[in-house]
This record gives C-alpha cells, sequence and structure tokens, in this order.
C-alpha cells in the first residue's frame, strides 16, 4: 500500500486508547452475545436451530455494531483536516484528489474490518455447531457487513467533504444512515397491500437500501417484507449489493470531484442586513420572509427577562434562527399529514392504531435523532471552542448557564413535537375512545424529550469535544431506543417472553408504543414503570449536569 | 496617577504535581500603568493571566485587583477585569453586534446603556464597521480588535490581554497599538503579553520578564535598560574591508580582558562588546585613527527590550549551567 493517507489514518486511529477500548469492548459484547444464547448442558440439537438462534443473535449484533463504529471515523475524516488546515496541505501535495479519497476510505475501512475479523471466532463457533450453512449464511453475512461498512464509509466521506464542522458531518451522517437503513423500510411496509406493481417495485428498490431486508432473508425471517409473494429470495441480497455499491460508487465519485482547491473557494458572509438595504429589497424580503423569519433582520438586544445564554444558543445553533426552526416545523408537519395520508391510502385495513404506531415512531424518531445534535455540543462544543472561559469570566451563575442551554433546546423540542400534532387529531376524529391513549402518549413523549435532553446535556458535560459527546449520546440514545427492539424482534424465539417484557419496560418507544395498543405491543403495560425509569434518570442527569457546570465554572 | 496599586501579586505560586508553573511572582501596577509581561513559552505568563482572572486558583501567594482577592472574591474580579485570552472564543452564525450583545447581557448591563457600549467599544476599537458581520467571517485582525471591544463591554478598569498582536499585519499592529495606548490614556491598567517586544517596549512604561515561573525583572522601562546596560555594544564602520584585520587587533591589544571583538568582512565593519566607560572608548578610537585606519563611523548600538530579554534570558541559563557544574 503506498498511499501514505492509509497508514496515517489506519495507525493513527489505532493509536487511539479508545479505539483499544472499542476493541475490547466490542470482544466482550461478542462473548457475552454468544454465550448468553449457547446452549445449556453441552448439547445441541441435530435440526441446528440452537445454531441458528446463536448465528441470529450475533449477526444482528455485528450489524448494529457496524451502523454504530463505521460512519464515525470518516464522517469526522475530512471535515477535521479542513478545520486544522491540513486538507489544504494534502490538496496542495502531488496527491490526486482520487488518491487522497481512496487512502481515506481505504483508511475508514479499517477499523470496521479489524472489527469484523475480532467476529470470526464467533461466527466458526457457530458454524461448528453444525446446521449453518458457509455458502448461504456465513459468507453472504459477511458480504452485508462489509458493503454496510463500505456505504457508511461513503455516506460519512461525502458528508464529510460538504461539512463545516465535525459534529454537524457525524450528526448528519447518522441521520442519512438512519434514513437509508431505517426510514426507507416505511415506504414498503406501507404499499406492502396494495396490488399497484410499480408501488411495489419502487417500495422494494428503495427498501433495498437498507441492510435489514437482506440480514432477514439470510437468517430465515421476512417479517420484514411481511405478506410479500414477490421478494424473490436471493434477489433480496444482489438488490442491496447493487444499491449500496452504486450508492457507494455515486458518493464516491460525487467526493472525488468536490475534493479540489476550489473546495475552499468561497467568499466570506458579506453580513448583509435587510434594514440596511433599498426600499424594495427591504419590501420584498419583509413580505417573503413575514419579517420575522428574515435571516438577513438586525435582530434586537437581549431582553432584560430573558436568559442571555438561551439567546445566545438560539441564535448561534442552525435551527434555534427562526427561519431554520419554521422550515424544520414545516417539515415536521408535512411528515405528518403525509404519514396519515399514506397510512390511509395504503392500508387496507386501516385502524387508528396503525396511524398511532406510525406517529409514534415518527415522533420518537425526531426527538432521538434531533436532540442529542442540539444538546450533545451544549457543554462540549464550549470547551471545544474555547469560548467557555469566556462563558467563565462573566459573572452568569453556572445555574443560569444550564438554565438557558436547557430552556434553548426545549422550544426547539416543544415546536416540532407540536408540529407532528396533527395526525393525533385525526385520530381522535376516528376514534374519540382514544382521548385517553393520546394523552399518555402525549405525556410519555414529553417525557422523552425531556429524557433525550437531560442525559445528552449530561453527557456534554462530561467531554471536551462534541463529536465524542455526539457519539456516545446517540449510541446511548439508539442503544436503549432501538437496541432493546432486538429483543422483541426475538420474543419467543430468541428471548422469552417474560424476559423481552423486563428489557422492554426501560424502552419508552416501546412504552408509547403499548399505550397506543400497536400492533405487537398490545399485550404490554408498563408506561408507569417507564416514566418511573425516565425520571430517576432524567434526575440522576439533572445533578450530574448542574454539577459538572458549577465544577467547570469554578477556579481549576 | 495614584500610588495606590491596583493590581498586585505576593508571593503568587502555582504547583502542578512536581512542575511548579508560577514561583513566587511579587508584581505592583498602578492606575494607567501599561504591563508589558514578556518570557519564552511556558514562563508562567498565561499561568499568572489566569489566576488574575479567577480561572485558575493559586497554591499559594496572594493577588488582587482594586483590592478585591481574586480567589476568594472571583464573582466580583469579572467585574474589574476585561480579560481577552489569546484564542477568540467565537460563536457561528452570531454577527459581531449580538456577539457584544451576549456578553453585555451576561454582565447585565440594561439594555438602555448596552447599545451604547457596544457602539462606543466598537468605535474605540475601529470596529464600527464591522457590527453587522458575522464573527467566523472576520479576519484574524478584526477578530481582535472585536475580542478587545468585548473586554470594554463592562467598562472595566483593569484589561488584561494576552497575545493581542499576535498574528497581526504591521499596518493593524501599528493600529492595535494606537488602541492599547489610547486605552491607557482613558485611564485603564493594562497587562500585555505579547512575543512581538520592540511592540511592546513602545506602548508599555512597566515590563516584568519571566523564565520558568520566576519573576527576572520588573520596574520601569529604564530600569530594565539599565540593568542590561552594564556592557555596551560598539559598532566601527570602514571604509575599506582591508581594515578590517588590523583594526580588529588594535581593539583588542586596547580593551579591557572582557571585551569580545567580532569583525565582519564583507560589511566593512567591527563591533565589540566592552564594560569599559567612555575615556577607554576615546583611547581605542584615538589608536585606530594613529594606525592609520580608515573610520568613517564609531557608534554604540542602541539596545531594546529584545537585548534586555535575552540577557535576562542568558543570565538565567549562565546561572543553571554553574550550578550544574558546582553540582
Amino acid at each position: 500500500m503506498n498511499n501514505p493517507i492509509v497508514r496515517r489514518e489506519l495507525i493513527g486511529a489505532l493509536r487511539k486508547p479508545n479505539v483499544a477500548a472499542l476493541e475490547v469492548a466490542w470482544l466482550a459484547v461478542l462473548a457475552a452475545v454468544i454465550v448468553l444464547r449457547w446452549p445449556a448442558g453441552g448439547r445441541v440439537n441435530l435440526a441446528g436451530t440452537q445454531a441458528q438462534q446463536v448465528l441470529s443473535l450475533l449477526s444482528w449484533t455485528i450489524l448494529v455494531g457496524m451502523m454504530l463504529v463505521a460512519p464515525a471515523f470518516p464522517a469526522a475524516s475530512v471535515v477535521a483536516e479542513k478545520r486544522t488546515g491540513t486538507l489544504a496541505l494534502l490538496l496542495n501535495s502531488p496527491l490526486s484528489p482520487a488518491a487522497i479519497y481512496r487512502g481515506k476510505l481505504i483508511g475508514a475501512l479499517g477499523l470496521p474490518m479489524i472489527l469484523m475479523l475480532l467476529t470470526i471466532p464467533g461466527m466458526t463457533a457457530c458454524f461448528a455447531m453444525g446446521g449453518v450453512s458457509l455458502v448461504h449464511q456465513v459468507l453472504p453475512l459477511y458480504l452485508i457487513f462489509i458493503l454496510v461498512a463500505l456505504e457508511s464509509a461513503a455516506v460519512g466521506l461525502y458528508v464529510s467533504i460538504r461539512a463545516n464542522d465535525v459534529d454537524s458531518a457525524i450528526r448528519l451522517t447518522y441521520a442519512v444512515l438512519f434514513v437509508l437503513d431505517l426510514l426507507l423500510l416505511i415506504p414498503y411496509r406501507l404499499v406492502a397491500n396494495t396490488q399497484n406493481p410499480t408501488f411495489l417495485l419502487v417500495g422494494r428498490w428503495l427498501a433495498s437500501f437498507s441492510p435489514l431486508p437482506a440480514m432477514l432473508h439470510v437468517l430465515g425471517s421476512n417479517s420484514v417484507h411481511a405478506g410479500n409473494s414477490v421478494n424473490g429470495g436471493d434477489s433480496v441480497i444482489i438488490r442491496f449489493v447493487i444499491c449500496s455499491l452504486v450508492l457507494s460508487g455515486v458518493l464516491g465519485l460525487l467526493s472525488i470531484q468536490r475534493l479540489g482547491q476550489w473546495l475552499f473557494d468561497r467568499p466570506r458572509a458579506s453580513g448583509k442586513v435587510t434594514d440596511d438595504r433599498s426600499t424594495q429589497v427591504r419590501a420584498y424580503r419583509r413580505i417573503m420572509y413575514l419579517w420575522f423569519f428574515d435571516p438577513q433582520r438586525r435582530s434586537g438586544l437581549i431582553g432584560p427577562l430573558s436568559n442571555p445564554v438561551m439567546v445566545k444558543e438560539f441564535r448561534t445553533s442552525r435551527f434555534g434562527r427562526s427561519h431554520w426552526m419554521m422550515r424544520l416545523v414545516g417539515i415536521c408537519l408535512i411528515v405528518s399529514l403525509g404519514l396519515m395520508l399514506a397510512a390511509a391510502y395504503g392500508s387496507m385495513n386501516f385502524q387508528p392504531q396503525t396511524l398511532g404506531e406510525l406517529m409514534v415512531m415518527f415522533q420518537v424518531t425526531l426527538i432521538v435523532l434531533i436532540t442529542p445534535s442540539l444538546s450533545a455540543g451544549l457543554i462540549s462544543s464550549e470547551l471545544q471552542n474555547k469560548s467557555w472561559q469566556l462563558l467563565r469570566v462573566t459573572p452568569l451563575s453556572p445555574a443560569s448557564i444550564v438554565l438557558g442551554k436547557l430552556l434553548s433546546v426545549c422550544r426547539t423540542l416543544l415546536l416540532l413535537l407540536f408540529a407532528t400534532l396533527p395526525g393525533y387529531a385525526v385520530m381522535l376524529v376516528i376514534d374519540k375512545g382514544q382521548a385517553d391513549r393520546v394523552v399518555t402518549v402525549l405525556i410519555t413523549l414529553g417525557l422523552i424529550a425531556l429524557f433525550c435532553l437531560l442525559v445528552s446535556s449530561a453527557i456534554s458535560s462530561w467531554f471536551r469535544k462534541t463529536a465524542q459527546a455526539t457519539a456516545l449520546s446517540y449510541a446511548l440514545l439508539l442503544g436503549l431506543f432501538g437496541g432493546t427492539l432486538v429483543f422483541w424482534a426475538g420474543r419467543g424465539t430468541l428471548f422469552s417472553l417474560s424476559m423481552v417484557a423486563g428489557i422492554l419496560q426501560f424502552n419508552p418507544l416501546a412504552a408509547a408504543l403499548a399505550t397506543i395498543h400497536a400492533p405487537g405491543f398490545a399485550d404490554y403495560n408498563f408506561v408507569l414503570t417507564n416514566w418511573w425509569f425516565m425520571l430517576t434518570v432524567m434526575g440522576v442527569a439533572a445533578v450530574v449536569l448542574v454539577f459538572r457546570t458549577w465544577r467547570l465554572t469554578r477556579p481549576d | 496617577m495614584s500610588d495606590a496599586p491596583v493590581v498586585e501579586t505576593a508571593e503568587l505560586t502555582k504547583v502542578y504535581g512536581d512542575f511548579t508553573a508560577l514561583d513566587h511572582l511579587s508584581i505592583r501596577l498602578e492606575k494607567g500603568q501599561i504591563l508589558g509581561f514578556i518570557g519564552p513559552n511556558g514562563a508562567g505568563k498565561t499561568t499568572t493571566i489566569k489566576i488574575l482572572v479567577g480561572l485558575i486558583r493559586p497554591t499559594s501567594g496572594k493577588a488582587s485587583i482594586g483590592g478585591v482577592d481574586c480567589t476568594a472574591d472571583a464573582r466580583k474580579i469579572k467585574h474589574l477585569v476585561g480579560y481577552m485570552p489569546d484564542t477568540f472564543g467565537s460563536y457561528d452564525n452570531m454577527r459581531v453586534r449580538e456577539y457584544l450583545d451576549f456578553f453585555g447581557a451576561a454582565f447585565k448591563i440594561p439594555r438602555k446603556q448596552r447599545q451604547d457600549r457596544i457602539n462606543a467599544s466598537l468605535a474605540i476599537t475601529g470596529a464600527a464597521h464591522m457590527a453587522d458581520l458575522y464573527v467566523e467571517s472576520l479576519s484574524h485582525g478584526m477578530k481582535q480588535r472585536v475580542a478587545i471591544a468585548r473586554t470594554l463591554l463592562h467598562d472595566p478598569p483593569v484589561l488584561i490581554l494576552d497575545e493581542p498582536a499576535n498574528g497581526l499585519d504591521p499596518a493593524a499592529r501599528v493600529e492595535m497599538r494606537e488602541i492599547l495606548l489610547n486605552l491607557a490614556q482613558r485611564g485603564k491598567t493594562l497587562i500585555v503579553t505579547s512575543h512581538i517586544l520592540p511592540e511592546l517596549a513602545r506602548i508599555c512604561n512597566m515590563v516584568a520578564i519571566m523564565t520558568h515561573g520566576k519573576l527576572r525583572a520588573f520596574g520601569t522601562l529604564d530600569q530594565i535598560m539599565q540593568n542590561v546596560r552594564h556592557q555596551r555594544m560598539i559598532e566601527i564602520q570602514l571604509l575599506s574591508e582591508d581594515d578590517v584585520v588590523q583594526a580588529a587587533e588594535i581593539l583588542r591589544d586596547n580593551l579591557d580582558q572582557s571585551a569580545t571583538v567580532t569583525e565582519a568582512p564583507s560589511e566593512m565593519m567591527v563591533r565589540f562588546n566592552t564594560t569599559g566607560n567612555e575615556q577607554s572608548l576615546a583611547v581605542a578610537l584615538q589608536r585606530l585613527v594613529s594606525a592609520q585606519v580608515r573610520v568613517s563611523q564609531f557608534r554604540e548600538m542602541q539596545q531594546d527590550l529584545e537585548d534586555a530579554f535575552l540577557s535576562v534570558t542568558q543570565q538565567e541559563k549562565a546561572e543553571i549551567a554553574s550550578g550544574e557544574a558546582q553540582a
């Protein structure tokens, strides 16, 4: 390998102590997963059922691991160099943009490949139990893992090249992958019961960007494509291979095209203010932006009753600015109504619960995806930008700093939640008997928003780099909200029903779905337990956040 | 100028483990004085500054500003000091006016007065035209001006500026110098660190030289210069390169033992350091002339803050070397 970037990226990554810790943790998780489902008494049945169970659990663990780990390094890779100025040095070297991209891509794939190598002993154990096919299961599974890593690296690098700071690059990368891996499954689910072949075809190809259908096919389950007679066996894997390779290739070409000297060829923001422009322009902008939402409006001074930190956060955070906020709220409103329409149109057996399930999934997804991106940098970004010491030399108390920061995120979250409410109104019009459930769900959603906010903020106060705080926040929240659903997916087969119920009571999403009587969750009733769990964690997180902020404002 | 110290440290010490970052520092500044705080990297300048603004707690000793203890009354200190760290600490997506408004509100400046304060601070620092620009789009020099404007918002009596001239072009440096002198004229007491010593020499009336956490020299610029003037450097310009060797020999024969003579044939010049007085210099010149060495200029080189700094640091190195030799 003659590419110096590969060596630097790989060695640089492997030298990091947190990578060593990650490898150890990864091995521990793999070992725990195998031990969890290893047949008791040292006997396996000849049908290979137990081997399949271990293989299934192990494979899902590897896939989730790949999805979480693989995007992190490429997402930070280019933008970090852009910020430190070393990208300009690279572009000024004889290395071509293609060579730089190749080096970055191979470097980014290094760690996922090492993690994948560490899974071989576990896979070998499954294989040794018998009943597991090397050609039809083990090799296709590794193909899927490799493609997931490739797709994640390609998305991460492309976002990293376009982004201006590490945190937003990481957030956007995970958001894009979330859309690819999970949200693109929804259209297929909505059109699965229709007879329209075009809808089915489009839905199937969109779903093929996600590795989940291919995984389910290899592991012998087709629940995602329930009721689908045109799934087409191995074609699920082939479609996934085609989709991920095409996506990675296109993103690679776009990235190489963008990697050039003109990457830096941007004018500085001119700082235009509508108030200083001609009468016509002023009138036009005031009408177009309804005056208040004009991004070039000269903002007023901070009021005597306003928390200065809160106003500062609004002004510095992208979604805090009114015009961005309104765009986001508008999108939420459209998606909310769109989901309602799609559910009504796509399902022959339309029930209020179906709409409720979609609404809850949408809102919780929105909260879990947006909250860490808004709050995981509340303290850490100030430490990272060295602006914290400026805050420390002001007379602001730790309480007012914490309050201002939390309030700034609360407003955004509240507006987003309100924007997604019309769907519930439709539910109540269809069935007024759902009112109590809707109220309980709304309380749960409010608690979920506060829970995510406080957990991410508390994590933020422990890190000096926002990227790390964001990654950990996402890992914890996605692990809790999404990871525990893996147990639900394996209920009655891999895991006992009592074990699943015990684990799910900690999952706020499951509590909300159980409240709305979503399919598969109607039998559970642990909303109160879940509220207590969330309130306890929120209390601990609030104490941690206040203590850390107080400590950080004290003299060293 | 009143005699009451505005800034005072007494035996200020900061120890991290077995590393002493600051070793019994005692300084005293009065109103309107500008202290040039100089020293190599890691000398303890920033540690001192951070103790003064209440960001670090000293291990021992005392520091006060306007009679207020920097450790015990950290909240009061914040109103008395305007601190500009060596990093800007910018916020993205914020215009300069909004940036200053935030800090004004943080210092609880009433809204009615805040606008005037922002305008006045920007005017003093020559940054009024930047009010609507985005902070992240500013050049380094512009950011430095905005940072100083920020320190002025709450009208503190003491300004502590860490490397304000760092990275500025010559024109911006001259403007920065004028801003700082203007602030001193307004009665502010300034503590300024910089590695650009000629710049400091032009604005400071007090100088503190630090190395390895210790204060090596402290006083007015004149006092510091007198301390290093025990050796004079003389430069002799000759008319011909051929005279250089002969002139150097004559000087070696006629100057005191400690004098060091260096020849620069390409420049047609001879230089020497001496502790000798005016009489011995007159004798040396007379010998050159009588030996028919064609001298066109005989001048004493002016010593500046840079020489003072080098002299102090060399003195320290010599002390360390002799200590090691004795050991």
